[in-house]
């Protein structure tokens, strides 16, 4: 009965309540499938227990951040990395949605296109925030002090946020534009690369030759080393700034390809 | 201990809590053809994996070509072609690729694995598509081929486990057409599975009727039929004559359930009694529109024994 | 009954059929491998990269008091090496996989030859196909500037351990395709994989780890296996170094083998 509503007189607030519900629904959905979001925090938390151990005595070298250990230096690290491992479960929801051809039911009924996407990628973004605080939480409870405070947190639980959507936006337009589930899942190798050479595990300016340049051009070591500065160093709104801009336009850029792209399919029909 | 090619007795097997097979026994003849049907989910393939050596009995015992099929499955291995539900084949491989390596698992030296390939392909009608992956197969094209495959150690007791499931009505007469000639030019046993009433009356000299994971029935096709009782004669007259017909018709059987217009009596002495039947209606003045004997099918053999129709069966 | 002329007298010898059938077996997982290759690209991309990011990101650990080589890629060649070995010797617990669920294996079972054979034959599949793995990232790896000062035989222990590593995660697998009948059971092989490997020497030696890691990697077996992979590329191939690799590898076939028939047997007499 709403929906007739919504169609007769299409206003900003019905789209924005349409989003929510398919939010919520996909919010929803994710919490009841521990499979899908499990691995997303155990791997993560994995590899940042074993590297702690096995470069405790590492770190004391010159040229390496003082630290009093190594979950200090790794913890924006982990938190990109459980993103990385969740951000495309939206995507790849939508990649379903088209394969069964739910979306095309979605489409043709009367609930808004930008509700269809944004409830899509809203669930992985809300999904990052929520890893973001539980990371932190452990790694202080594990002995980590964020030496900028609460606002340092808050801004690496943004940052999280905002990378969910740039990285979900870009599955969203590989999801319209394949229609493929595999096609989604295929970029989690590509994330997995640039996360790793990068200087997420260990600081670039201790990497030699070509291998040092690449990561230093890395995308994720320009959010992850203003992060870090967050963390061993303490506040500072140049840091906050650069971490927070480049996610914000990253996400911006992709998020308005999808709909672009979105549109673009669209018309195909 | 009997001779005989298969021997069960008491043969169970459960899974968890369901027991897909209750206490099978039967007993098949050399150079026979034995149908064992059933509707899906009857225990057809429990038993058959059973008497193949691919799943061990929860209890009972069975016997192929003489040894246990437990104690001995190598021995029947060595004794038996199988070919089984949906035709196990690797897409990725050709039709010869298959064959060789079926010779390989078998023991048969290459020299006469070739040869034999060869005339088997040959048999099938496969010869022209020998070299291609299996994967661009029809669906007859892979029966015949794993038939071929089941023939290549030139087995004494062959096992088709539902061999024409799927396939087209033409597929299916030609692979009928090469399990007969297998049976009668080589004296191969056959143990023949199908849930199609029509291919084990087409095919088997015996049949047992499993559903439940029980034999229900056992015999002849023909004796089994017959045990059902008489055939079915089905009259239609006009609907004036409807009245007449019935006590002239009375004389020679029982009367039986039929639709408005039509009148069904059961015959029991079947065609000998047509004469005197069409004579007896033709004195009494009835006009008949239509006039047919319908003798009992495996499915009243199947009906009479479970209640239930069998899935799939012609009206 | 007149006597088939095969089931009397010709058949091969019961020696020659079995190894008739181990070859044939292998050489069909070849076959499958020439016409499928998604089957082992990803187990010689990974162990790539993983040379190329672990000795470019970790380069500073040479710097590290107790690291045992000035060069770090020295260090991380052997354990790249056993990561793609142990992906590629899941082939034999894949390819049967496949083979239960497409009901092939039936035919396979059905064949009268000795029920080990049907297990060996797939394992001669892993062993030979994660040489390629090995092989190619041995090159990659001199051509990236690493040595071998402990010369051919150093090559051999390398070899021994990759092949040894391919046949214990072949029949781990095996063990729970046998038990679970279907492709989806190796994922928790590929935990196990993990595990094995994380929680040992792989990116740093035992003297540089700390507390718990320590203590796990030291009882790992796969410290051992990866002992004896390493030494070459560190200095002289030793008694020493040697056996408790192999002694790790038969002791783990073994005590896998053993699991795997038994699941294999359960189901066929």
């Amino acid at each position: 009965m709403t929906a007739t509503v919504v169609e007769a007189s299409p206003c900003r607030a019905g789209a924005i309540a349409q989003a929510y519900e398919l939010a919520r629904r996909s919010t929803v959905n994710m919490w009841r499938q521990p499979q899908a979001w499990a691995p997303g925090l155990f791997f993560p938390l994995m590899l940042t227990a074993v590297y702690a151990a096995q470069f405790a005595k590492a770190i004391h070298q010159p040229g390496f951040p003082p630290v009093d250990s190594y979950l200090d230096f790794v913890l924006p690290a982990s938190v990109l990395q459980a993103v990385a491992f969740g951000a495309t479960g939206g995507a790849a929801e939508l990649a379903k949605d088209i394969e069964n051809g739910f979306f095309d039911r979605l489409v043709t009924s009367p609930v808004s296109r930008v509700s269809i996407l944004v409830g899509r990628i809203a669930g992985s973004a809300i999904f990052a925030g929520f890893q973001a605080g539980l990371i932190m939480v452990l790694l202080i409870a594990f002995g980590v002090t964020i030496k900028g405070g609460v606002a340092s947190a808050a801004v690496i639980m943004i940052t999280a946020v905002l990378l969910a959507l740039g990285i979900g936006g870009l599955g969203l337009v590989l999801a319209l534009r394949s229609g493929s589930q595999e096609i989604v899942q295929s970029t989690f190798p590509v994330l997995f690369v640039l996360l790793f050479v990068s200087g997420t595990f260990w600081p670039t300016s201790l990497m030699k030759g070509w291998y040092g340049n690449v990561a230093r051009h890395n995308p994720i070591t320009w959010i992850i080393e203003p992060l870090r500065e967050l963390v061993i160093e303490g506040w500072s709104w140049g840091s906050a700034g650069r971490a927070l801009g480049i996610t914000f336009g990253l996400a911006v850029f992709t998020t308005s390809l999808a709909f672009a792209t979105m549109r673009a399919r669209l018309r195909r029909l | 201990m009997s001779n005989a090619p298969i021997e069960a007795r008491g043969l169970v097997r459960s899974f968890g809590d369901v027991k897909a097979v209750e206490g099978v026994d039967l007993t098949v003849a050399e150079g026979e053809v034995f149908g064992f049907l059933g509707p899906n989910g009857a225990g057809k393939s429990t038993t058959v994996r059973m008497l193949v050596t691919l799943l061990r009995p929860t209890a009972g015992t069975a016997r192929v070509a003489g040894f246990d099929v437990v104690r001995d499955a190598h021995q029947v291995r060595r004794a038996i072609g199988v070919a089984l539900q949906d035709a196990a084949i690797d897409p990725l491989m050709t039709g010869n690729e298959l064959v060789r390596l079926q010779a390989v698992l078998h023991g048969i030296p290459r020299r006469v694995a070739e040869a034999r390939g060869a005339e088997l392909l040959e048999r099938v009608g496969l010869t022209g598509a020998a070299d291609r992956r299996v994967g661009t197969y029809s669906g007859g094209m892979r029966r015949r081929l794993d038939l071929a495959l089941a023939l290549v150690h030139e087995p004494k007791v062959l096992f088709l486990d539902e061999p024409t499931t799927g396939l087209d009505p033409t597929s299916r007469v030609s692979l009928w057409e090469e399990v007969r000639r297998l049976n009668t030019e080589l004296g191969t046993t056959v143990f023949l599975t199908t849930q199609y009433l029509e291919e084990a009356d087409e095919l088997a000299h015996r049949i047992a009727i499993i559903d439940g994971g029980r034999i229900v029935r056992e015999g002849i096709p023909a004796e089994l039929k017959a045990s059902v009782g008489a055939p079915t004669l089905k009259v239609d007259v006009a609907l004036a004559s409807v009245d007449a017909a019935r006590s002239v018709l009375a004389q020679f059987g029982a009367e039986r359930p039929a639709r408005a217009g039509r009148i069904a009596i059961g015959l029991p002495e079947g065609a000998a009694q047509m004469p005197a039947v069409v004579r007896a209606l033709d004195d009494a003045g009835v006009r008949v529109s239509h006039l047919e004997l319908d003798s009992p099918s495996l499915d009243d053999v199947f009906a009479d024994a479970t209640g239930r129709r069998l899935e799939g069966a012609d009206e | 009954m007149t006597e088939s002329p095969l089931t009397t007298g010709q058949r091969v010898s019961s020696i020659a059929h079995d190894f008739g059938v181990f070859r044939a077996l292998t050489a069909r997982g070849m076959m499958r491998m020439r016409r499928i290759p998604a089957l082992i690209i990803p187990a010689i991309m990974m162990p790539m990269f993983f040379v190329i990011a672990f000795s470019g990101s970790f380069s500073a650990l040479a710097n590290v008091e107790g690291f045992p080589t000035p060069r770090v890629i020295n260090w991380m060649v052997p354990y790249a090496i056993l990561q793609g070995a142990s992906f590629a010797g899941m082939g034999a617990a894949g390819g049967t996989a496949t083979d239960i669920e497409g009901g092939f294996f039936d035919r396979l079972l059905l064949a009268p030859c000795r029920r080990p054979i049907l297990m060996v034959g797939p394992l001669g599949y892993s062993a030979l196909r994660s040489l390629i793995p090995t092989t190619l990232v041995l090159l990659l790896s001199l051509a990236l500037g690493a040595d071998l000062p402990g010369g051919a035989l150093g090559l051999l222990c390398l070899y021994v351990a990759a092949v040894g590593v391919a046949l214990l995660f072949g029949t781990l697998g095996l063990a729970f395709v046998y038990k679970f009948r279907s492709l989806k059971s190796l994922s928790i092989v590929q935990i196990f994989i993990f595990g094995f490997m994380f929680l040992s020497i792989g990116q740093v030696p035992l003297a540089l780890q700390s507390g718990w890691l320590q203590h796990a990697a030291r009882l790992n077996p796969m410290t051992n296996i990866l002992r004896l992979s390493r030494q070459g590329f560190l200095g002289h191939v030793t008694w020493h170094g040697t056996w408790p690799g192999l002694v790790a590898i038969a002791g783990l076939v073994l005590g896998f083998g053993a699991v795997a028939y038994r699941n294999l047997r359960r189901i066929v007499p």
